[in-house]
């Protein structure tokens, strides 16, 4: 396969699933953000603060005003702002662009389910969106779209080296950025124990768990019972969650076996491999350890370095 | 504005609809005006919705748009059909015994059938190219002519595109999104199918591969997304199974051509590039060109790569060449054209050009070089200080300039703004040469949507309808 095709193909995936991110985290920060800003407002306002740190190199665009809602500047930033590197409308149009450039690569449902998020998101930017209800509306109605295109993907594409490029992008975007979600939050929730708001506190830990779509996934392995220890190590160290770090790593190894073959080991091949067995084997010694600062820090590290292996091995010529 | 003198595709001179029209007409009078609009909304949104657009130059970077698609198709009874096809396979054959032979011998400049200096003059005539002869001899892989009908209903031939005519996927497409909208007009009417295109098309670029190769690898060179002919290539290399290469996927090693791929270099045997000679190779043309492929011509003088069409081809569909056809017809076949053409007059002879000047008012007249409706003055249509300014520039350059009397183009019944009305039309056949030379039958209408506009490029405001080729009674 042509590498510019695979490099597209490998970012389209990458594109969706970050667009798929922002969707979910602007309504589960904007639902926390509801709750809580009557209570405490200064956690109402880290809250959205985070999203700064998860995308690090988004702005705000629009000033935050001091009667409007306190979400307001950051949901136009990203969700419609389209000079916003982490908006959902530029993601969706780089992957629509993405995908553009390789269109014969694609199935044809893949590029119609694609070009109709795109050009509903496009409606939302040129028509504004007046309240915080039409905002939520949209966002449903485009973290629809987007899953249809992802189903679009899996029910209509050939398993192909395309395939396991797009997917590859998918699965690497979705552990970085899990992993950046884990480093940004984490330490204030740690260091938040000890300010004792019990429900205030759960709270918390609940939208990290839906900010990550893994609270019923959580709920099915250890109930309805929040317990850090137990959600941090559900958010690491889980063998099946789909946005665990180690069922991530394990997810980018497995895809680039599958382009590479099992018989050779590449660069990016390596590095993953390394870091899955980091996150498998030394899951207890960890959590007794309770640096999950450091331990973050290393897998965003080490994640950064695979994704600069993979675009030498394969896109670069 | 009705269409005065235009031929009616529809109608007679009476009004009653000729007999291949009957059934649709029948059909369209069925229908509430509110059905058929919803229907065209259905249309417009399933073009926007599939990405079916054009890129406009001039415009915003990358501004994408639907091409406008009419959706009352144009019917062409099998029997005038067979005679535009015969007219189309004798000129492709024509066409490409004319290229052989300017860049082999030069017979026909030497037998002064064409003038020495109108095609050597020629920027579309390649010099580097002279013995440079493609395998088996075929040039012109791919051909879309485009054809009119005076106000006698007589097709014409207005212009040959042998470099990269484009058009075909909306062809295809057009078909499409009328069964889905339409339906119903088809239960009368035996159309022939035209879906088989890219598998022809495949089957001609396999034939321009440079020797026998169990498996050839077949590419699209396209110059990228900006292109305006961008969805064509990208839909006819899903449609082929093919890969859409940039210049940038392709290297030239050892005089072979390679593209760039997850695994190495693969090597390619043919290139259906949509890029123009100029910009093919930075080494052999413009040496500013960042779409090409550096070496790419060594290794097709070489005899290691197929081109379609082949460079230097462009000599053939000049604008002056065209005024000597029906001469090469006879000279290379012996026959006189089946299809007229319009007459035309040549800025490179002083007595034509003496006459263009003083009769550019009731003259059409283009730039050789320019195609898609650019660079052209419409003389009955333009005021003083506009010809003053056009003919002035001709002066400077005049063999650069050709002119004909206005045509007027046929019309058909065309749905604007909620009413049928005559808007004037073209056809572009498309012709394959491989094998054997085989025509699509059916073509890309053109139509001018604005009232009494002669021009029907997309570019410049036109839309286009399916066409529609009739099998001939028990065929």
């Amino acid at each position: 396969m042509l590498s510019r095709v695979a490099d597209a193909l490998y970012w389209m995936g990458r594109y969706l699933e970050r667009a798929e991110n922002i969707t979910r985290l602007l309504l589960v920060t904007e639902d926390f953000s509801s709750e809580t800003q009557g209570l405490a407002e200064d956690l109402a306002q880290t809250a959205w603060k985070d999203m700064l740190a998860i995308f690090p190199s988004a702005q705000l665009t629009r000033e935050i005003t001091p009667f409007a809602p306190l979400s307001v500047p950051y949901l136009h930033a990203f969700f419609t702002d389209q000079t916003n590197a982490y908006s959902i409308n530029f993601s969706i149009r780089k992957a629509r662009e993405n995908a553009r450039s390789m269109r014969e690569a694609l199935t044809l449902e893949v590029f119609l389910a694609l070009n109709e998020v795109f050009r509903s998101v496009e409606v939302y930017e040129r028509k504004g969106m007046p309240d915080l209800p039409a905002f939520r509306d949209a966002l449903g109605a485009t973290h629809k779209g987007i899953f249809t295109v992802v189903g679009a993907i899996e029910h209509t594409s050939t398993r192909d080296e395309g395939w396991h490029f797009l997917k590859l992008g998918e699965s690497f975007e979705r552990s970085y950025r899990s992993a950046l979600v884990l480093r940004t939050k984490l330490p204030a929730l740690l260091a938040a124990e000890a300010r004792g708001d019990a429900p205030l506190y759960y709270t918390q830990w609940r939208t990290l768990l839906r900010g990550l779509s893994s609270l019923e996934n959580y709920r099915r392995v250890y109930g309805a019972r929040l317990e850090p220890n137990l959600v941090i190590g559900f958010l690491l160290f889980d063998a099946d969650s789909p946005r665990s770090l180690r069922y991530g790593a394990s997810i980018v190894r497995d895809y680039l076996a599958a382009i590479s073959g099992l018989a050779e080991l590449t660069a990016p091949a390596r590095i993953i491999g390394k870091l899955h067995a980091d996150l498998r084997y030394d899951d207890e010694a960890q959590m007794r350890r309770g640096d999950f600062a450091g331990l973050l820090d290393h897998v965003v590290g080490e994640l950064a370095k695979t994704h600069d292996a993979i675009a030498t091995q394969y896109f670069v010529t | 504005m009705p269409e005065k003198k235009a031929f009616d595709e529809a109608f007679d001179g009476s009004g009653t609809a000729r007999q291949h029209y009957r059934p649709l007409v029948s059909i369209l009078e069925s229908f509430t005006q509110s059905e058929i609009e919803r229907r065209e909304r259905l249309q417009k949104l399933s073009l926007m919705d599939q990405g079916i657009t054009f890129t406009v130059y001039g415009e915003k970077e990358g501004t994408e748009r639907i091409f406008p698609f009419d959706f009352v198709p144009r019917v062409i009874p099998a029997r005038e059909w067979e005679r535009l096809q015969a007219g189309l396979v004798q000129r492709v054959t024509a066409l490409n015994l004319f290229i052989l032979d300017v860049y082999q011998g030069q017979k026909c400049l030497k037998d002064r059938v064409i003038p020495p200096e109108i095609v050597l003059s020629r920027k579309e005539y390649k010099r580097e190219l002279l013995n440079v002869i493609p395998p088996r001899q075929i040039f012109t892989h791919v051909v879309g002519t485009d054809i009119i009908r005076n106000d006698a209903g007589e097709y014409l031939v207005l212009e040959d595109n042998c470099r990269c005519p484009s058009g075909v996927s909306y062809v295809l497409e057009n078909r499409n999104t009328l069964h889905r909208v339409f339906p119903e007009f088809f239960k009368y009417y035996p159309v022939r199918p035209i879906k088989d295109y890219p598998t022809l098309l495949l089957d001609t670029l396999l034939h321009a591969a440079p020797r026998f190769s169990e498996k050839p690898v077949v590419v699209i060179l396209t110059p990228g997304m900006a292109n305006s002919a961008y969805f064509e290539h990208s839909f006819l290399a899903r449609e082929m199974g093919v890969v859409l290469v940039e210049g940038r996927d392709l290297i030239v090693e050892d005089n072979y051509v390679f593209m760039r791929t997850t695994r190495g270099k693969q090597k390619v045997d043919v290139i259906y590039r949509r890029v123009d000679d100029d910009f093919i190779d930075p080494l052999t043309f413009r040496r500013d060109s960042l779409l090409g492929v550096p070496g790419l011509m060594n290794v097709y003088r070489e005899g290691n790569v197929g081109l379609a069409n082949a460079p230097g081809a462009g000599v053939a569909d000049d604008k002056s060449v065209y005024a000597f056809m029906p001469a090469l017809i006879r000279y290379y076949l012996g026959e006189d054209a089946l299809l007229p053409q319009v007459q035309t007059y040549l800025g490179a002879r002083a007595q034509d050009f003496a006459y263009i000047r003083d009769h550019a008012h009731q003259l059409v007249i283009k730039t050789t070089g320019d195609s898609g409706g650019y660079g052209m003055l419409m003389g009955p249509f333009a005021s003083k200080k506009e010809i003053e300014a056009y003919v002035g520039q001709m002066k400077k350059t005049p063999s650069n300039y050709i002119a004909q009397p206005l045509v007027e183009l046929s019309a058909h019944p065309t749905y604007v703004d909620g009413k049928f009305e005559p808007r004037r039309v073209d056809l572009r056949p498309f012709i394959l040469y491989g094998e054997s030379i085989r025509v699509l039958p059916g073509g890309l209408t053109r139509v001018a949507l604005r009232p009494g506009s002669y021009v029907v490029n997309s570019s410049q405001g036109g839309g286009s309808k399916d066409t529609w080729v009739l099998a001939a009674k028990g065929a």
